[in-house]
């Protein structure tokens, strides 16, 4: 008798542990329809979900990094630096301002392409930087992600553009970021097929293997014939492409661009990722706990303006929300063990 | 193929590399090829800001054809960043300095240490050193925009479009409802704005109602998400947006947008932004933004640059010589701002 309440205890204390975000994020959605209950609606859950979009792609690209046992503190200049290439090839011919004097409207296909290939090349210089010369990942994406702000600079400053904010989008480009199909929004059908992507490369594939076996001890991935150059340099490079993704989509949402678009999002994706269970170490991750970890703060700063909260104060919030999951999500593997 | 991989990324990281160094071996030899020239050390508090880079390059064009070199330094919004630059500018010994300052409570400092070197020092376009701290110094002065007039073409603007249509006031309640987005906490302009505006309408005799102040770092997106879920929230109450810029305006403009306003002249809400960017005019020119105003970066940069021309050539700054109003002690210059509406969208040109 005693036993079996104790072990129903404990049961009960390992399933708070074990799904402690999901708790904490239904809490969160509880209180904030308590005060107001229009929040359970699906204007909010479209909302959210929009918004949300762009911030998972961010972060499953931060979190192939993390599972490396990477660090990528770039993410987010690369997000501005994508959005400002894709906005200044997705003008339309009829802009009076446009960045490209005297151009043709171009298939969208067009912007979309060279920003990924840009965030390729990117990321792939990350990767060469980390993985063949040695440089502290949190070191060398830092000077990564100055180098593009600079870059993004000089070339949001070309005449006649002279940092003016982009706009005038071809109606394909900004339908790409506003539009929707059956009341889903595009870009929330993007997000989702990148993480049904995500999730098929880390869970189905060898590689996906690879990449967790490195990030949880990379002298053992090493000795059973891990090329590690070649893991880094995926990781990397698959990271610089969705941050591009994610840049893209932010431009042609909120149907503008300026070279300060995105800043801080590298700390928004490790934060989510971190929340959401990837560990810092390596090793650890998975898509469905990132997807929940971006969305927790999403409804975080939707919900507390929804209710009225000051700015202020949300991030008072966020800040105790993060410090409260890892410490939920640290004692969910000591229990374990 | 694993070799071509490597060796591209090598060249890539090479040619970047090389490319670094050219700009800084170019810029050790014009300092050395001008030992006799005349520097400006110029500390602006953010190269990223759309309106800082339009008045730097306003500054370089002015000083294309004069004879005065720019030394620019970025404080990256940092307050101990702006110092240090301060810092190495006068170890540089410029002979101009001019500072875009995020920390009014350096000022005293920093007109000291220009005393100190005897060189002038000139206060850009940010909050005024008070008149006992200007007046130490016969070579310390301030331009800037009048920053509350931005607030009160906003606040002007509102009042009008509610007097006109007695539809604004669109739950019935006789007041103002309005939401208010923030640029930055404690940054001046952001204040001015926000401050004016309201007194403004409060002014001409309406009732105001704040639904909400949202902190949107001056960035579209986040105002776009915030503002989505205000109306989400409370989509009859929004009479009026007041937004600190025009980025936070669009972003505003397009979370309307997205639920169903701007559709026809029933759905319109006024939306009023400040610094008339391109984008912000095109708004303006489609009908959804309502107004904004022109803190003329071209004429903030050319003037900036002609003070220190006067200055170099020993000569006194006053309305006459500079062009511009001069306060009558002789160090504070105010640049106006313009009201830009449908009705002269050509005034934004620059």
């Amino acid at each position: 008798m005693v036993q079996s309440t104790g072990v129903k205890k404990k049961f009960n204390k390992q399933f708070f542990l074990n799904n402690g975000l999901y708790v904490v994020m239904l809490a969160l959605i509880a209180v904030i329809a308590f005060i107001s209950p229009k929040f359970l609606s699906l204007v909010v859950l479209r909302d959210i979900l929009m918004q949300s979009s762009t911030r998972i792609i961010v972060a499953l690209g931060c979190m192939f990094i993390l599972i490396a046992a990477g660090a990528d503190l770039s993410g987010g200049r690369m997000v501005g630096f994508a959005a400002v290439v894709s906005g200044s090839l997705a003008q339309a011919s009829t802009y009076s301002n446009p960045f490209f004097v005297n151009h043709a409207d171009l298939p969208i296909l067009v912007p979309v392409l060279v920003s990924v290939v840009v965030g390729l090349i990117i990321g792939m210089m990350n990767g060469y930087i980390v993985a063949k010369l040695d440089v502290p990942a949190f070191i060398a994406t830092l000077g990564t992600s100055m180098f593009i702000y600079g870059l993004n600079s000089l070339y949001f400053n070309l005449p006649p553009n002279n940092s003016q904010p982009l706009g005038g989008y071809q109606k394909a480009f900004t339908e790409l970021g506003a539009g929707s199909i059956a009341g889903i929004p595009f870009i929330t059908l993007i997000a989702l097929g990148c993480m049904v992507f995500v999730f098929i490369l880390l869970n189905k594939t060898c590689l996906g293997k690879e990449i967790y076996a490195v990030g949880g001890n990379e002298e053992a991935a090493k000795f059973s014939g891990i090329n590690i150059f070649k893991i880094q340099m995926f990781v990397y490079s698959m990271a610089g492409v969705l941050y591009a993704l994610a840049g893209v989509l932010e431009a042609a949402r909120t149907g503008s661009a300026t070279s300060n678009y995105g800043a801080g999002y590298e700390l928004d994706a490790i934060a989510s990722c971190i929340v959401g269970g990837c560990s810092i170490t390596g090793g650890v991750g998975t898509v469905q706990g990132v997807f929940v970890g971006v969305l927790i703060f999403n409804v975080i700063s939707y919900g507390l303006t929804f209710i009225g909260v000051s700015s202020y104060w949300q991030n008072v919030v966020k800040g105790i929300i993060i410090v409260a999951a890892v410490a939920i999500d640290v004692r969910k593997y000591r229990t374990k063990s | 193929m694993k070799k071509l991989l490597s060796l591209s990324l090598a060249l890539l990281l090479a040619f970047t590399m090389t490319a670094c160094g050219d700009a800084s071996a170019s810029e050790e030899a014009g300092k050395a090829g001008a030992e006799e020239q005349l520097v400006a050390g110029m500390v602006w508090y953010n190269f990223g800001d759309t309106f800082i880079t339009a008045t730097r390059n306003a500054v370089s064009d002015a000083a294309e054809g004069g004879n005065i070199k720019i030394d620019a330094a970025d404080s990256q919004v940092d307050i101990s960043t702006q110092t240090n630059n301060i810092n190495n500018l006068l170890t540089k010994d410029v002979d101009f300095l001019t500072i875009n300052n995020i920390n009014p409570a350096g000022a005293p400092e920093y007109i000291a240490k220009a005393k100190e070197k005897d060189i002038p020092v000139i206060f850009v376009n940010c909050d005024s050193p008070s008149d006992e701290d200007l007046n130490s110094y016969d070579k310390a002065f301030h331009i800037s925009s009048a920053a509350e007039q931005s607030g009160y073409i906003q606040g002007d603007l509102a009042s009008q479009y509610w007097n006109e249509n007695p539809a604004a006031d669109r739950n019935g309640n006789g007041k103002m409802d309005y939401i208010m987005l923030v640029g930055m906490q404690g940054n001046y302009d952001s204040k001015m704005r926000t401050e004016k505006s309201v007194e403004r309408v409060i002014e001409n005799g309406i009732e105001v109602n704040l639904i909400q102040e949202a902190l949107c770092n001056w960035q579209r997106a986040e105002a776009q998400n915030q503002v989505a879920s205000i109306i989400a929230a409370r989509r009859d109450d929004i009479d009026v947006i007041f937004a600190n810029n025009d980025d936070m305006a669009l972003g505003a403009i397009e979370a309307l947008k997205a639920s169903g306003f701007f559709a026809d002249e029933d759905s319109y809400i006024p939306v009023l932004g400040v610094d008339a960017t391109k984008v912000g005019v095109e708004a303006i020119k489609e009908g959804t933004l309502m107004g904004s105003s022109l803190n003329n970066p071209v004429i903030l940069g050319s003037t900036v640059y002609k003070m220190i021309e006067l200055l170099s050539e020993g000569k006194e700054i006053t309305t006459e010589t500079l062009g511009r109003t001069v306060s009558e002690d002789g160090n504070h210059i105010w640049l106006d701002y313009v009201q830009i509406t449908a009705e002269n969208t050509e005034d934004a040109e620059y």
